[in-house]
């Protein structure tokens, strides 16, 4: 008889090379640690309530929100991949497209796990769809979101039915082939839900009549964050891809992708950051000189809090703006890999922090002059119920990486790009 | 029927005895809750005692009791739930939370200036043998909803069944009076109809000394205060650099 | 729309709004609709089978998806692009005229002439009353030896070219053996009867495109040798020398004899079961 060793070599891409299904489990297993203390701190939140968090009348939202929104515009890459690919006919990115949509689809599900447990009552998600409020950004946040996921589900099958094992049932291939054909009707209605709803989250926070920091002008129903927040996500798309990719193939030690892909996604990542800053200075003379004043509010009020003051503001947008556009568009920094991580990483880190601005200092700048500034600490259950949601989507694109054909050249098994 | 309720609250005359916050919460049957904090307990009226920042024989000091400003324009609360779960009423300009529809997000939380919305972030639960004194009129809120002040609607409702059964079709002002109003020991506390001009409380809400808080939101709220106290009045403006205390009924 | 919601009425906003949102989730369900109905429908018209292999064939490597007049050596190098399937191929009578080059050393494993070859290993032998009998060929025969397990299909059964014909299972390695063309069983045999299958055409025998996509003459031997190449390639474990010296002798019963190796990789390569 053949060894008696537990073996998944079946199930994996013929002529891809995978580490053995224990090292492999071995890998798995810390994550999958995380994954279940994760699962425990949201059972515990959906069970007792959302006093479990340390959030409160004031802070009615917290780190969750703020993550939402960081790990949603991060996941823009899969949009705009897809966008540039189908649309826009950039072939010469199809190689990262199976990568963008399974990174996509783990931010999106996430975020939308993560929402539910946040809502106090899960259960009554669904009235939104029954009696919407049209004038309420969240409600386009809802409708674009659930369906997007759905157009992220159905552009996920395709690669999941590509698994060896799979692909052996006719009708799943059939169906791949069939389904695979039209993905750019999915990649373009994807286009359209996610320029909505990324504008949509930023819209969120610029609607607040009631909180001057966040409130913006605008055009039409839409607040500047509305198209900033497209711009911001578009931008930062294809670094967090970039470092994506950078660290898969660190962990597996294969080389997945040319260095010229790299360079293109960096140049196009720094080219939209860059407008991105320009559109954001503008915004925010407009708002320093006009808005909030007319609202009542002295722009200094809103920077003389210890830990964010000034310096919050030039981080945002130079520091982690402006700069990491240089560093990414221009050919020399962009060729050097070093250089272009840690500009593709402050290209990520800078889009973080004006999720961040946007919703927790919102929150914690007091409004009634009577008010106070006020600090909050997530609880472990909000932290854990997020670390299982890394934890989740490792898990998801170790599993992804190991049998399906992830990085697969569209032809042939022995194309130039190997390593599957 | 058609009426803009509202009221001016004479700051000068309160004396932070909290006395409406108890009757708020013994009306709206409010969960009294032992592990709730001042950032997380259900106050939807909530006096809060603030100064002119001074110290010494300068210090002044008054009550403002804080509530659903009810805001007439734009009503940010309104506007951003996904849900229709917040309206104003056409009829009486109360901006009402149906607890039935809401989910929870708490996006309304964010919306209010005022900080006058608060979430069930507990199960509702009464010392023993305090559940037999509850309002049979108001329904209890269940855990993971937002609630707020809406004007003692139960008291309106049961003013307007009175009416019917009278046969007339407009009620009688003096059947319908918020808890907090009745409770003030003091009448710091003026209920009306904003939008009738020859209500007392209107001609009050125009007087020199009342003023609305962060009224250049553009808001319209129409909870109005007032004062003699000029750095009271001051309070209107985001800017007063006054020093802030909580105080808990 | 919305019933038993009070106080709901309708406003230009929920018309747009209601109205995009429907558009898009209806796009969205129209796609999933049709590729179901697409994929039914192929499976009615009995293209499934040929997407099915059509798609397998795009992901074998260039190596083993040479050209038939390749292997004769009528062409220098030429990649199919057809699937295989020589009977939609225009390229194909252009290059049948050419005469064959190629080298016919000795290989150890038998063909015989009167026999046409499948890529995925199976032989063809026209019968007399117009069926064809159908077996597989030698490589494969001592690759998989006496097989544990032989699951036929019943007599009088279709079977679609490159459809699974049977099952074979040694040594818990599953094996699906390729129908070589298309038709109706109507016989079985086994590994003692040294054919598996007896099958009446859909053609005629007659007919040119009965047996044109299949290997025969000297194609099957340049064919052959390189499908040892492989097989040899891929049966010395990573550290060793290979096993079997060139120009040897293949040993019956080889997937006994060679325990070690990949088999689910030589099985898959082998009798193309993807």
């Amino acid at each position: 008889m053949a060894s008696t060793v537990l073996t998944d070599a079946r199930w994996i891409t013929r002529g891809a090379e995978r580490i053995s299904l224990s090292r492999f489990l071995l890998w798995l297993s810390p994550w999958a640690v995380l994954l279940a203390v994760g699962v425990y701190a949201a059972a515990l939140c959906l069970f007792y309530g959302l006093n479990q968090t340390n959030m409160d009348n004031r802070f009615a939202f917290g780190l969750w929100i703020f993550l939402d929104l960081g790990i949603i515009a991060l996941g823009a890459g899969a949009f705009f991949t897809g966008f540039l690919v189908y649309i826009l006919k950039r072939v010469e990115l199809k190689p990262i497209l199976n990568t963008a949509v399974v990174v996509g689809f783990i931010c999106y599900s996430g975020a939308v796990a993560i929402l539910m447990i946040d809502v106090g009552q899960p259960l009554r998600a669904w009235f939104t769809f029954w009696h919407p409020n049209t004038h309420s950004m969240l409600t386009e946040v809802t409708f674009c979101i659930s369906c997007y996921l759905l157009v992220l589900s159905l552009e996920y099958i395709p690669i999941l039915l590509r698994n060896r094992q799979l692909r052996r049932l006719p009708s799943f291939l059939v169906f791949e082939h069939q389904l695979h054909k039209l993905v750019p009707v999915l990649a373009a209605v994807g286009t359209l839900l996610s320029f909505f709803h990324q504008g949509s989250l930023g819209g969120l926070y610029g609607v607040l009549r009631g909180r001057p920091f966040a409130f913006r002008d605008g055009f039409l129903i839409w607040p500047s964050t509305f198209f900033l927040f497209i711009l911001s996500a578009i931008a930062s798309g294809p670094s967090f891809l970039v470092l994506i990719i950078a660290t898969v193939e660190k962990v597996t030690g294969r080389k997945l992708v040319p260095q010229e892909l790299y360079r293109r996604l960096a140049f196009i990542s720094g080219v939209l950051l860059a407008i991105y800053v320009a559109v954001k200075c503008i915004d925010t003379l407009v708002w320093l000189n006009y808005t909030s004043p007319a609202a009542g509010f002295a722009p200094w009020q809103y920077y003389q809090h210890k830990g964010f003051g000034t310096p919050i503001l030039f981080a945002e947008i130079i520091l982690l703006g402006l700069l990491p556009a240089f560093l990414l568009t221009f050919r020399k920094t962009a060729a050097s890999k070093p250089w272009l991580l840690t500009a593709a990483a402050m290209a990520c880190a800078g889009v973080l922090l004006n999720r961040f601005v946007l919703t927790v200092q919102t929150l914690a700048l007091p409004t009634l002059p009577f008010d106070d500034f006020l600090q909050y600490t997530p609880s472990w259950q909000e932290v854990a119920s997020f670390a299982g949601v890394i934890a989740y989507g490792v898990i998801v694109y170790s599993l992804s990486y190991r049998y399906l054909p992830l990085f697969a050249a569209p032809k042939g098994r022995d194309s130039h790009v190997s390593g599957n | 029927m058609s009426a803009r309720y509202g009221m001016v609250i004479d700051v000068d005359r309160c004396t932070g005895c909290g006395a409406c916050m108890m009757a708020c919460a013994a009306e709206n049957n409010v969960p009294a809750l032992p592990q709730a904090t001042a950032r997380t307990g259900l106050t939807p009226l909530l006096v809060r005692k603030v100064s002119n920042g001074n110290n010494g024989e300068t210090r002044r000091e008054a009550f403002i009791p804080i509530m659903c400003m009810h805001c007439e324009h734009d009503t940010p609360c309104v506007k951003v739930c996904p849900q229709q779960a917040v309206e104003v009423d056409e009829a009486t300009g109360i901006v009402m939370q149906m607890a039935q529809r809401c989910l929870g997000c708490r996006y309304c939380m964010t919306a209010c200036p005022y900080h006058a919305r608060y979430f069930n972030w507990w199960d509702p639960a009464w010392p023993p043998g305090m559940e037999k004194s509850l309002n049979p009129g108001v329904a209890v809120r269940m855990r993971g909803v937002v609630e707020k002040c809406n004007l003692c609607h139960a008291r309106l409702h049961s003013a307007k069944e009175k009416a019917a059964v009278a046969g007339k079709r407009e009620i009688d002002p003096a059947d319908y009076v918020p808890a907090c109003v009745e409770a003030c020991s003091t009448n710091a506390i003026h209920f009306g109809d904003l939008g009738d001009a020859n209500d007392p409380v209107s001609k009050e809400a125009h007087s020199p000394q009342a003023f609305r808080l962060l009224a250049r939101l553009g808001t319209e709220p129409k909870l109005y205060y007032k004062s003699n106290e000029a750095w009271v009045r001051a309070l209107a403006e985001p800017n007063s650099p006054q020093a802030s205390e909580v105080q808990r009924g | 729309m919305f019933p038993g919601i009070d106080g709901f009425h309708w406003t230009l906003g929920h018309v747009l709004f209601l109205s995009l949102f429907f558009a898009v989730v209806l796009t969205i369900l129209v796609t999933v609709a049709s590729a179901a109905w697409r994929t039914s429908r192929d499976f009615h018209s009995h293209r499934a089978i040929d997407l099915w292999w059509r798609s397998q064939f795009a992901e074998l490597p260039v190596s083993d998806r040479r050209c038939r007049h390749e292997l004769a050596g009528r062409v220098l190098s030429r990649t199919c692009d057809n699937a295989f399937d020589c009977r939609h191929c225009e390229k194909y009578s252009q290059f049948a005229v050419l005469p064959a080059t190629g080298n016919v050393g000795p290989l150890g494993l038998d063909y015989a002439d009167d026999r046409y070859y499948h890529r995925g290993h199976t032989w063809v032998k026209p019968e007399e009353d117009g069926t064809v009998s159908v077996g597989i060929d030698e490589l494969a025969a001592r690759l998989v030896g006496t097989p544990d397990l032989v699951s036929l299909p019943e007599v009088g059964q279709g079977l679609e070219v490159n459809q699974t014909a049977w099952r074979m299972k040694k040594n818990g390695h599953e094996i699906e053996v390729r129908a070589p063309l298309e038709g109706t069983v109507v016989g079985i045999g086994g590994p003692k009867e040294g054919w598996y299958l007896k099958i009446r055409p859909r053609l005629e025998l007659r007919e040119p495109a009965t047996l044109r996509h299949l290997l025969c003459g000297p194609e099957v031997h340049g064919w052959m040798s390189r499908e040892l190449e492989r097989l040899q390639l891929q049966l010395h474990a990573p550290n060793t020398a290979p096993a079997l010296a060139d120009g040897g002798v293949l040993m019956p019963d080889l997937m006994n004899v060679v325990p070690p190796a990949d088999w689910d990789t030589v099985l898959a390569d082998t009798f193309l079961q993807g």
